[in-house]
């Protein structure tokens, strides 16, 4: 058990690779864990919140719920998005309740206070009495809404919840620079390219499980024929993310033979190279030439997650039918997994159990994360001594 | 022809915003006092602001005429 009297321990976790142990079991089955690890590993770091495609148009506001705090996602009359705390700062009163686009101001259901999609306060109707919007004592422009620092990369929607966190851009500088060559429009394939799937699984899993090429062969026997585990290569990158490469992605093909268009520009190396990537804490990116996608990882409890799949092509303009022949095919990979994730799940009730013992050879990625995840819960446990 | 109020409460049933805007204005002319006129403004005023209707920035100004916003 792990409260604040007795942590977890974690010093068998941040051994090396050949000698260590993953998480302890109280890292997926304990309440008090889940909360310490909601801030430590969630909402101190840049978590992926939605996508920009949720919100095309200017005006479209969706409301999210995350961890339990009440966001709004918006794109404003000038096309940026931005993220707010869905809240009223008068009485606290959620703003918005549906995902809908707002024509002029955001309107509180409850005293009408009226918000501009940039988050100013602009009209305050009756503070001052009957028909009187103003009072001394209301200062507009320090009631505006609450905004959650945010960044977009690859249409992710990020947020750091806390605001302590460094720049997205100097955490993340040595994923973006290693796929720089993707820096590039990338087009959400629409309604037919994105879909949730529900998991009974603690987040983490699924991060350990994306991570790592180990279990291709038994989890995924299909893949093998044109992707074998002796094509793959770990990717490392300590404090930030692991996961795999493959060096034989094949693009796939329709009935008559077409193909997606390329990401312009690539170098020789994407022809038949793709890797995926779990960006930490909760962001798992694939990139290939033909065609990139990016799950969120929603954590709705401690067994319970989300799986947000986003899939992006080079060009607006590209087969329906071969996109969602390439969405079945992902969605079948990715289903395929959810026996293994939610089974891992079930087994870290299993007393005793030490966390379990990695491959040296294979499954450096897992214990990346493993290590990254006890160093962020250490040092929130430090800053909180 | 249904009398103002019911129009209103019609309006409100329907959320249609631009007949409340157009109503609330009604109510405020109809009104006997400025007060009154002031408060039916407010709210014509505010589902303008909330549905970008065109009359908004006219209201607004008005109700800065009348020190009622800013
Ligand atoms: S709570 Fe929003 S206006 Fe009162
Ligand atoms: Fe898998």
């Amino acid at each position: 058990m792990a409260n604040d009297l007795s942590p977890t321990d974690l010093s068998a976790v941040r051994r090396p690779l050949p000698q260590a142990q993953g998480l302890p079991n109280a890292h997926y089955t304990d309440p008090a864990v889940f909360e310490e690890e909601k801030h430590a590993l969630l909402f101190s770091q840049w978590a992926g919140l939605a996508v920009g495609a949720d919100v095309p148009q200017p005006g479209d506001a969706k409301p999210i719920s995350f961890l339990g705090v009440p966001l709004l996602l918006l794109r404003d009359k000038q096309g940026q998005v931005r993220v707010f705390q869905n809240i009223c700062r008068h009485r606290g009163m959620i703003l918005v309740e549906e995902p809908r686009k707002i024509e002029g101001a955001i309107r509180c259901p409850y005293h009408s206070w009226c918000y501009s999609t940039e988050g100013r306060l602009v009209s305050t109707p009756h503070v001052g009495g009957p028909g009187q919007n103003l009072h001394p004592g209301i200062d507009r422009s320090t009631l505006g809404l609450i905004e959650v620092r945010s960044h977009i990369w690859r249409d992710v929607v990020f947020v750091n919840i806390s605001g302590e966190a460094p720049d997205f851009e100097v955490m993340h500088a040595d994923l973006i620079a290693r796929w720089a060559e993707f820096e590039q429009p990338l087009f959400h394939g629409g309604a037919d390219s994105r879909f949730e799937l529900a998991v009974k699984t603690n987040w983490k899993l699924a991060v350990e499980n994306y991570c790592e090429s180990y279990h291709l062969p038994w989890v995924h026997p299909g893949l093998n024929s044109y992707s074998r585990l002796e094509d793959h290569y770990h990717i490392e990158q300590p404090g930030a993310y692991s996961g795999q490469g493959t060096l034989v992605y094949r693009q796939l093909t329709g009935d008559d033979g077409q193909t997606f268009p390329d990401f312009k520009g690539l170098g020789e190396k994407w022809n038949e190279g793709a890797e995926y990537v779990s960006l930490f804490p909760n962001v798992l990116f694939a990139v290939q030439r033909d065609h990139c996608y990016a799950i969120l990882l929603e954590p709705r409890g401690l067994d319970e997650t989300v799986e947000h799949i986003h899939i992006y092509y080079p060009s607006a303009d590209t087969d329906p039918a071969l996109r969602r022949k390439n969405t079945e095919l992902w969605k079948g990979v990715f289903i395929e997994d959810i026996g293994v994730v939610e089974g891992m799940q079930r087994g870290r009730h299993a007393p005793g159990f030490d966390g379990g013992r990695f491959s040296p050879a294979m499954d450096g990625p897992t214990h990346l994360f493993h290590d990254w995840v006890a160093a962020q819960v250490e040092a929130a446990r430090a800053r909180s001594a | 022809m249904k009398g103002l109020d019911a129009r209103l409460l019609a309006a409100h049933e329907a959320g249609d915003k631009s007949a409340l805007v157009t109503l609330y204005q009604q109510a405020a002319k109809e009104a006997e006092t400025e007060d009154a006129a002031g408060f039916f403004l407010v709210h014509a005023y505010v589902f303008a602001l909330e549905s970008g209707h065109r009359d908004a920035p006219a209201l607004r100004r008005r109700l800065v005429a009348l020190k009622r916003e800013e």
